[in-house]
């Protein structure tokens, strides 16, 4: 009689021929045991099957055989690992592995552990990005593997790759993520992003990446939350010069608990000492180089808010109520805020003046059309996405349900109100 | 002398991730940090600066001088990048090309930053800022047109021209109103 094992490659090998793939992920799901129980002979099982016909069957082993302890693989198991994932990946039948992206996922946080354990994270970037594309169903679609490439990205400081990633705006969420999975990777991939996006200074996105792992519904919170809720005062701080207010949508826990946890940071706001008295907190939070980015920034908000009193002033002045050192570093702060577009203004050296000018933005030219155009685009995408997803929420049979089953429930209530009223 | 730096960039970026330890040659390496700093990238600069293996970093003197230029233009410390540029010279051919382009380049960006920031600059000023000899201060000056006053060291610059906007065609902006007002009508 065959054994176990002999049958499931057997299964893998019918069901495939067949094209019977919604079965075979059945199968698979069941067969774990015995895959995980025989982990000796995986390495035979790999040889008899074909990575691009029976892709899912070789996913189903390799994913037994990288979550065996780690003690229990050889080390040559260990040396090839990298190999045989990225083989896998590279040449997998994506239609299948579509059939599971829960397994499929779990082999990329595999490789992304492994990786991360042998300190070797830059190797992984490419693959996951290979992975990622493999897997979506359209490039917008956010997978759980995109929070390991941020992991990967953020470990070897190289973040270009990310970014090409972040920069498209979530509108579908794949499977294997949404529903009633651990909101874990949803997350770990917008804290990670928003940890990138700060990275490369583009403080304006980062912001939103931390918003929306805090404004996600939530019953407890996650440590995830909290430390994006700490960069998330920090970065508000640096863009804003001051705490931006959160949304009404956010939940109960957030205000509750958050804000208690995260003293030092609000302090930030009201007194200039909260850097120094804190200082442990930061460093323990590894946020002290943000906190210092703080404190500079307040000298930039500071000349802005120059600019809205005075028409000129000398530069003595200017350095003496933003508390600078003198004129001439006076003048390197209004020269570096010029550069950056942050103010608008005319050094005269010789005089020892500056002179605050309106912006020169007149909204009339090519370019504002330009921009204009470009937004208006974006909305009336943002409402047809909406239609989209509205039109399918209304035919989805649990919301039928629910709304038709609570209008029952209204309607005796109603009656039975107006019934007391009468009685009265 | 004009090289597709972009493309190249790409180029040099792929060959580091798919190097297969993690680790690509030295010359890859400095290539890609002159281009960073070439293309005003300071943060991705700073990374690669970062993520660099030591060993390669300590004992490659061309790439520490890269860095040394970088960190000037993080500090933005003009005078300090120009004379951390001639301080080393630059024996590679495919670096040095990048390095004279970031010259170039930064002098550039510091002319029109003086015209749009200054109404009136000491020329001891614009000397640092820009790395030139007075004498070549002095041509750049009169060939942007910039007020030289009697005293012989005060400048008054003339704010840069706008480059002229870009024209669409009309058909395009009739398209796009279309579908404007075809999303409000409906």
């Amino acid at each position: 009689m065959a054994s176990p094992l002999e049958q499931f490659v057997n299964n893998v090998r019918t069901m495939s021929a067949s094209g019977n793939f919604r079965e075979l992920c059945e199968i698979i799901g069941k067969s774990d045991e015995v895959l995980q129980r025989n982990s000796a002979h995986l390495n035979t099982v790999l040889e008899t099957l074909d990575i691009q016909q029976h892709s899912l069957g070789v996913l189903a082993v390799l994913v037994a055989k990288f979550s065996l302890p780690q003690g229990s693989l050889s080390d040559n198991d260990k040396s090839n690992m990298f190999q045989q994932i990225h083989d896998f990946i590279n040449n997998c039948n994506g239609e299948q592995v579509r059939f599971a992206p829960d397994l499929y996922a779990d082999l990329c946080h595999l490789l992304t552990d492994h990786l991360v354990e042998i300190k070797q994270p830059i190797r992984g970037i490419e693959i996951l990005k290979k992975s990622i594309r493999k897997i979506q169903l359209f490039d917008s679609q956010l997978t759980s593997i995109h929070a390991d490439l941020c992991q990967l990205s953020l470990l070897s400081k190289c973040m270009k790759p990310a970014l090409e990633f972040l920069d498209t705006d979530v509108t579908g969420i794949s499977s294997e993520l949404g529903g009633n999975n651990d909101s874990k990777h949803f997350l770990l991939y917008y804290y990670y992003g928003g940890m990138i996006y700060t990275a490369m200074k583009n403080y304006d996105r980062a912001l939103y990446f931390f918003e929306v792992v805090v404004t996600v519904p939530a019953m407890v919170v996650s440590h995830i939350m909290l430390e994006a809720y700490k960069k998330y005062i920090l970065v508000s701080f640096i863009l804003h010069g001051k705490i931006l207010p959160m949304p009404k949508y956010v939940s109960q826990v957030v205000c509750r608990f958050l804000k208690p946890l995260s003293v030092a940071y609000h302090e930030l706001a009201t007194s200039q000492h909260a850097a120094i008295k804190h200082r442990e907190t930061f460093v323990r939070d590894k946020n002290m180089g943000l906190v210092n980015q703080v404190l500079s920034s307040m000298y930039k908000k500071n000349i802005q808010r120059l600019t809205k009193t005075f028409l000129t002033l000398s530069l003595s002045d200017v350095a003496s109520r933003v508390q600078l050192s003198g004129p001439a570093q006076a003048e390197t702060y209004i020269l570096n805020m010029i550069e950056e577009g942050e103010i608008y203004a005319m050094i005269n050296q010789k005089d020892g003046m500056v002179v605050f000018l309106d912006s020169p933005e007149k909204y009339a030219s090519p370019e504002t059309l330009c921009v204009l155009e470009q937004q208006m685009a974006a909305c009336t995408k943002l409402h047809q996405y909406i239609q989209e997803m509205d039109e399918q929420i209304q035919v989805n049979p649990q919301y039928v349900k629910k709304s038709v089953g609570s209008h029952d429930e209204d309607m005796p209530a109603t009656s039975q109100n107006s019934k007391t009223t009468y009685t009265m | 002398m004009i090289t597709n730096f972009d493309k190249l960039c790409t180029e040099l970026e792929k060959q580091e991730l798919e190097a297969p330890t993690g680790v690509a040659s030295p010359s890859t390496y400095a290539q890609l940090l002159a281009i960073y700093l070439y293309q005003n990238d300071l943060c991705n600069a700073k990374f690669l600066w970062k993520r660099i293996p030591q060993n390669i970093t300590s004992s490659n003197t061309e790439l520490a001088a890269i860095w040394a230029i970088g960190q000037k233009l993080w500090k933005k410390d003009l005078a300090g990048m120009y004379h951390a540029i001639s301080a080393y010279s630059w024996s590679e051919p495919e670096v040095a090309n990048i390095v004279r382009a970031l010259e170039e380049k930064v002098r550039e960006r510091a002319f029109n930053l003086i015209g749009r920031s200054y109404s009136s600059i000491s020329l001891d000023t614009v000397v640092s800022m820009t790395g030139l000899s007075r004498e070549a201060v002095l041509h750049a000056c009169r060939d942007r047109k910039w007020v030289i006053k009697d005293d012989g060291v005060t400048v008054n610059p003339v704010p840069p021209t706008q480059p002229a906007p870009l024209h669409t065609s009309s058909e395009d902006q009739l398209f796009k109103l279309t579908d404007f007002v075809s999303f409000l009508e409906n």
